[in-house]
Order: structure tokens, then sequence, then C-alpha cells
């Protein structure tokens, strides 16, 4: 079956998804009276144990599979047909959850809040490929993540961005990593989730906003390669500081390069690194300034940061739930509305003070007054690596995939003319 | 050039996104926001009422304190059954006679030679058309509440909704057999009665239906008790049932087609003998808001008969014209 056919199969998938998109929610649950047994749920149906052990088997030998197909096979057709597979196994059948994107939350909750119980299905979704990728490169981003292969899908124009728009839009990634891991410390939310466009699709469940924001996504998606996986995930941003570190990583070329420039443009996501070569070595004293600048700036930046998220900790503050309520019981603006907010109807039959919802608020003020120097400071210093990154001209003789960036998707590979066996040069 | 177009498109696309996220997060306020959790009927409620088939011909004031039963017989007299009584009202809702009775009746059904069978919370009692104690049948057990009562030549049929089981007795009350408890061997998924609504009937046709209330649908049994055929879909739309044990009631026209009544959202619908919604005959407007137990009845002209406990009477509809 040619990658078309599959695609348009794909595609007819997901518009079975349109007719749930306005559907009601089920009617909610009654109480009934002892002796009455609760119908099962459905979606998403929880795991059974021996299930959940085949999850994490089965990511494991994908994982292994396609990095063999990645780095022995060099072949796109098998990272495409991973996809799919992926696509089908942790995207319709397990309906998208847990992803490894996901749970970090977790993870993060796990380390901050004793009571919560981490599934070790989590943890093994969150290490695996972490683990995989310091050995392997993205290979998990090139053809286990479903997210990541339905947007390859669709890749279908993809255009060149420019380093220099792809290095603001790659900034992304770490405030929304930061906020996750700020929300998920402080028990507020899991915003991945609440913002993960695609599990609705999985489970053809998807509300209107959801529906829009995944079209968004796969629309822009066609001309701008993989846009969650490169300007918004936030897994991905570890997947880059673990990769860098790769003992295998996939290369363009098996041989050595022959500077045909063939592959300059075969990336769709911009991961390929040009050689720097050409120009003039700088002076030690250029160095010595750069060095310099780059050693005031990036402590400056973290500084700043910092003092920003301090003086936004009242805002990011505002959407734990505790805080909300407190805000609301305060305003006099809550008591003119004719419709109560349901926090407050909900309060209201808690039984709690106001004291103590205040003390609670006031508590969880302080949680992110220092959440929010550490995320600003999180915030700065990442600015300033990617500036310090951007300042270095590092040396570089060949067309090499960078190994933070590069989602070990193969498209080069086909460019290069170079076989392993220098003598046998496509021509 | 046009490939920058579109690139351009998409990154403002995907600032949007972005931006939408951003003030999603930080800068949307709950008090505009619907509370999602509410439950919240009123837009189910308010369906359009021209959608109706059936107008609401008459309506028979009963005298009894609390009714909770309504049937015909075969001259299309209707038998109002309830706290303390039994009165008996003419096709066009004359007065004809009322007996009294020991306790609740909890339903009532006639027979066609016009024995009165009466549902008296755990067991019951047979009465004739003068009001005189034919009989009285053995408790199923105490915890028993029969809800409804369907008669054939040879059986009777009784909705237990104390134990969630029918009973198939014969005409002199000995039990026979019991219908429709759990059986995974033989798909049957056992009845969810979750509150004292547990209807049955036999169809024209003559087989026996019985409402799986927690399940919200229809379920079709051989009289000895194997599990035919179901229907019934559980949604908030006007095909749908939902809700806690809907249908709540239910009776049949003359061409098997079923009419049902829900509580909740208190409506009477029509569907075909196949399942299919067909029309509606009264939607809540027509009913005070939290109505429960619109017992239903069918005569031989097919109006429908609807027992309204609220407003103490019986509401006659009949096709619009
Ligand atoms: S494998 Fe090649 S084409 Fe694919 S992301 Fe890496 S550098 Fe780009």
């Amino acid at each position: 079956m040619s990658k078309q056919k599959l695609v348009i199969i794909l595609l007819l998938l997901l518009t079975v998804q349109a007719t749930s998109v306005f559907a009601v929610q089920r009617f909610p649950k009654p109480e009934f009276e002892t002796g009455y047994i609760q119908p099962e749920t459905q979606v998403p149906s929880p795991r059974t144990e021996i299930l959940a052990v085949m999850d994490v088997v089965v990511l494991l030998l994908s994982l292994s599979v396609i990095s063999w197909i990645v780095l022995k096979k060099r072949s796109r057709n098998g990272v495409f047909l991973m996809s799919v597979f992926s696509l089908i196994y942790f995207g319709f059948y397990r309906e998208g959850c847990i992803c490894a994107i996901g749970s970090i939350q977790n993870i993060t909750l796990a380390l901050f809040d004793y009571n919560y119980i981490l599934p070790l299905t989590v943890i093994a979704f969150f290490i695996i490929p972490l683990v995989f990728t310091l050995f392997f490169g993205r290979t998990f981003c090139a053809g286990v993540c479903p997210f990541g292969a339905m947007q390859d899908m669709v890749a279908f124009r993809p255009q060149k961005l420019g380093s220099r728009l792809n290095a603001i839009l790659g900034m992304v990634p770490y405030i929304y990593l930061g906020l996750a891991v700020l929300y998920a410390a402080t028990g507020t939310d899991f915003i991945i989730c609440r913002y993960d466009p695609f599990v609705g699709i999985f489970r053809f469940n998807a509300s209107f906003s959801m529906f829009v924001f995944a079209g968004i996504l796969l629309l822009s998606g066609i001309f701008i390669a993989r846009p969650y996986c490169r300007f918004l995930c936030p897994y991905g941003v570890l997947l880059n500081w673990v990769s860098r570190f790769s003992r295998r990583h996939i290369t363009i070329t098996p041989a050595e390069c022959i500077q045909c420039r063939l592959c300059e443009d075969s990336c769709p996501y911009d991961a390929i690194d040009f050689p720097v070569t050409s120009r003039n070595p700088e002076s030690r004293q250029v160095m010595v300034r750069k060095l310099m600048l780059i050693c005031t700036l990036i402590p400056f930046l973290i500084v700043a940061g910092g003092w920003t998220g301090i003086r936004l900790h009242e805002t990011l503050a505002g959407v734990n739930g505790k805080v909300k309520l407190a805000r609301q019981l305060l305003d006099p603006a809550t008591l003119r509305i004719q419709s109560e907010p349901f926090e407050i109807t909900a309060y209201k039959s808690s039984g709690k003070s106001q004291m103590q919802v205040n003390e609670e608020a006031s508590v969880m003020l302080k949680r992110f007054y220092t959440g929010g120097w550490i995320l600003g400071g999180f915030i700065g210093l990442m600015f300033g690596v990617v500036i310090a990154g951007r300042m270095l001209n590092i040396w570089r003789t060949d067309y090499v995939p960078n190994k933070g960036t590069c989602l070990s998707c193969t498209r080069c590979v086909d460019y290069c003319p170079v076989k392993s066996d220098l003598s046998k040069v496509n021509t | 050039m046009k490939q920058k177009i579109f690139v351009i498109a998409a990154l403002i696309l995907l600032l949007c996104l972005i931006l939408f996220m951003t003030r999603d997060l930080f800068f949307s306020h709950s008090e505009n926001k619907p509370n999602p959790y509410e439950y919240d009927l009123k837009a189910l409620k308010s369906a359009d009422t021209t959608q109706s088939l059936y107008t609401e011909d008459r309506q028979i004031h009963t005298r009894l304190a609390e009714i909770h039963g309504v049937a015909t017989d075969a001259a299309d007299n209707i038998y109002i059954a309830g706290n303390g009584g039994v009165e008996i009202y003419s096709r066009d809702g004359v007065f004809l006679k009322k007996f009294s009775i020991k306790g609740t009746a909890r339903c009532i059904t006639v027979d066609v030679k016009d024995n009165i069978y009466l549902g008296m919370e755990d067991h019951v009692e047979i009465w004739n058309g003068s009001g005189k104690l034919i009989t009285q049948w053995t408790s199923p057990g105490e915890e028993s509440i029969i809800t409804s009562i369907a008669v054939t030549d040879t059986w009777v049929f009784l909705a237990d909704a104390g134990r969630k089981v029918v009973y198939r007795c014969d005409l002199s009350g000995k039990m026979i057999d019991r219908i429709g408890e759990k059986d995974p061997e033989n798909k049957i998924p056992g009845f969810i009665v979750p509150s004292p609504y547990f209807d049955l009937g036999i169809a024209p046709d003559g087989s026996l239906w019985v409402v799986n209330p927690g399940r919200h649908e229809f379920e079709k049994y051989t009289f000895d008790g194997r599990l035919v055929s179901t229907w019934g879909e559980a949604n908030m739309t006007m095909e749908g049932f939902c809700g806690c044990c809907n249908p709540s009631h239910f009776a049949f026209l003359h061409d098997g087609s079923f009419v049902t009544s829900e509580k909740g959202i208190e409506r009477i619908k029509i569907y075909t003998s196949g399942g299919k919604f067909n029309s509606i005959v009264a939607l809540s407007a027509s009913f005070e808001e939290g109505t429960k137990g619109l017992d239903l009845a069918v005569d031989s002209r097919d109006r429908v008969i609807v027992l309204d406990p609220v407003k103490l009477m019986v509401r006659i509809f009949v096709k619009k014209k």
C-alpha cells in the first residue's frame, strides 16, 4: 500500500471523529442504593495489570525496532510503517494515555506529593524513551510517539522557517515545560493533558475547542512540519537534552560526507547543521569577549527571569483552585453576579470557613512565589543558552543532524548519494 | 511566494493557538463559564412542543389522595389504583365506582374477565369489578415490591423491583419461573433497578417485554426466560432514554408500538415496534416539575391514558387530526 493511501485511510479515521465533536457528555451517574452494580466505564477504560505490562512491553519492542530501523536499516519506509503502527496502537487503541509527554506531570506530582501513588507504567513510559534516546537519539519521536506520527503524516509541504524563527518558537516548549512542572508540583492542574490536542481525537470524544486545536496543528503541520513536537512538546525538551549525549545517533551519510549538498534542504524540521569551515576562525580577543558576554548574560537573564517570575507569581497562582476560590470570596463583584461561580457553590456546601480558604490560598501563594522564581530563572537560563548557542561558531566540516532537534525521521538519508562503501556513490 | 504565504498563515494559526492557551489558562473567569458539572435539564425540557403528534383530550380528576397505577378493561373503562382504594371511570370519564383496599396498590392490571390485579407492595391481590377480594397471593419475599403485572390466558407475569426479577406465575399464583436474573452464560445482563420503577407488558403479538431501567433498554423474553432481543439507547436526545431508571412505564398501541414515559425529564414518546423513535405524546411543559410515576395505559381506540400522580388525575391524549 502506498504512503498516500495509508495517509488517506488515517485521515478518514479522523473524520469519524467529527461526528462526535458536538456530542453531549453522558448523563452523570446517579447514586444508587446498595446492591447496584455500576456499569463498566468505557472511555478511557482502566487497563488491567496484564494489559499495562503489555503496553510497556510493546513500548520496549517498538523502541528497539525503530532504533534498529533508524540506525541499521536507515529506512524511511520502515520508520513510516512503525509510525502507522504506533498511531494505531498507542494512539487509537490505547487512546493516547498514558503518554510519555503527560507522564512528566505525574512524575513531578509524585515528587512533591507523597500521597500521590505513581503507577509503574507511568514511570516506564517516562523513563524508557529517555533511556533509548540516550543511546540512539530521538528514535521515540521518529516512530513511536503517536502525536508525532499523526503530524508526520500530514507534513505534505514542509517549508524552512529559518534559524532565528526556529530559535524564537523553540523557546515555547521550555516555557510550557516550566509551567507544566510548576502546576503539577503545586497540585494545580495537569496542563499538558488539559491542552492535549490529540487525545480527544484518539478517544473520539474531543470537545469542540480541542478539535479546533488539533485541526489547527494538523493544518499548519502541512507547511510547518510537526509543529507540536517542535514548538510545544515539553517532553521534547527533555529528549532534546538527552539526545545531545546520545552514544549513537543517526548520520546523514553512512560514510564520509562528500559535500554534495544534496541533503541541505531535505530536513523538514530544519534539524541539519551545516558545515562551518569557510569562515576565518575568530580571533582570541573576539572569543574572549563573547565568552565574557555570555558569562554575564546568562546570570543576568536568570535573575531577570526570576524577578519577572516573582512579579507574575500572583497571576500564575490564579490558575490554582484554592487561590481562585479565595479571590472570588474576597471579591465583592462575585456577590453581584446573578449566577454564582460553581466553585463558590461547591465551597458553600463543603462547610469550610472563609478563614480556612484564605489560609490555604496564602500557603499556595507562597509556593507560587518560590515556583515563579524558579520558573522565571529557568526560562531566563534557557534564553541565555539559546543566545549563547547562536553566538558561538562551532567548527564543523560535514552536514550533520543536530543531535538535539533531529527527530531521526531518516528523510535526509535518502538524499545522500553515499553508500556505506564509498566506491558506491549514486550518480 | 505562494508557499511563503502558506507558511505565514500557518505561523499565524500557531500563534493564535498559543495565545488561546495563554488566555484560557490565565485570563478566563469561571463566572462567565457554565458549570461543567451542573446537571441542567432545562434545554432538554424546553423541546419544541409542535413536534407533538398528540393533544390532550380530557382529564379525569380522582378522589384518591395518592395514585400509582392506571389500567383499562375490554370496554375501555379506566381503573385508577392508589392508596386505600380503586376507582373506575367510563371511557368518557364518568365516575362509575369506587372500592376500598387495605394499603397501597403500586400497580394495576385488568384481565379479559375484568378481574383486577393489584400489586400491593410485596404481594398481589385479585379483586372483581364489584369490589370483592377474590384472592391474595403469597408474597415472594419481604423485600419484594411488585411494580407491574401482565396477564395472559395462562400466565401472570410480575415485575419485582425489590428483588430485580420477573416472575412467571400460573393463574393460581404459583410461581413457575424467575426471568431476567443475571446469567452471563446465556447473555442475560440482569435487571438494574435503582428505584421502584420497573415495568413489563405483553405486546399485541404475545411477546413479553420488560424494561431494564438502569440500562435504559427494553428486553424481550420468551415465557421460559430466554432473552430474545433488546432495544433502547442511553442518551439525552429525544430518541434516547436518560437519567435514573427510565423509561419508568410503558404500554402498547395496537400495532405493537411502544408508548413510554420518563421521569427526570418528564416526557411521553412513541417508538415503533422495532424500537425506533416515532413521535412525541407530551413533553415536560405538560407536567409539574419533578413528576414521577407517569403510569400508562392504552385503550381500544389507541388513546394514550396517562396517570399524573402530582395533579391527581388521569389525562387522556389522542392523536391530532
Ligand atoms: S533524520 Fe535527517 S531529516 Fe530527519 S529530522 Fe534528523 S536531520 Fe532532519
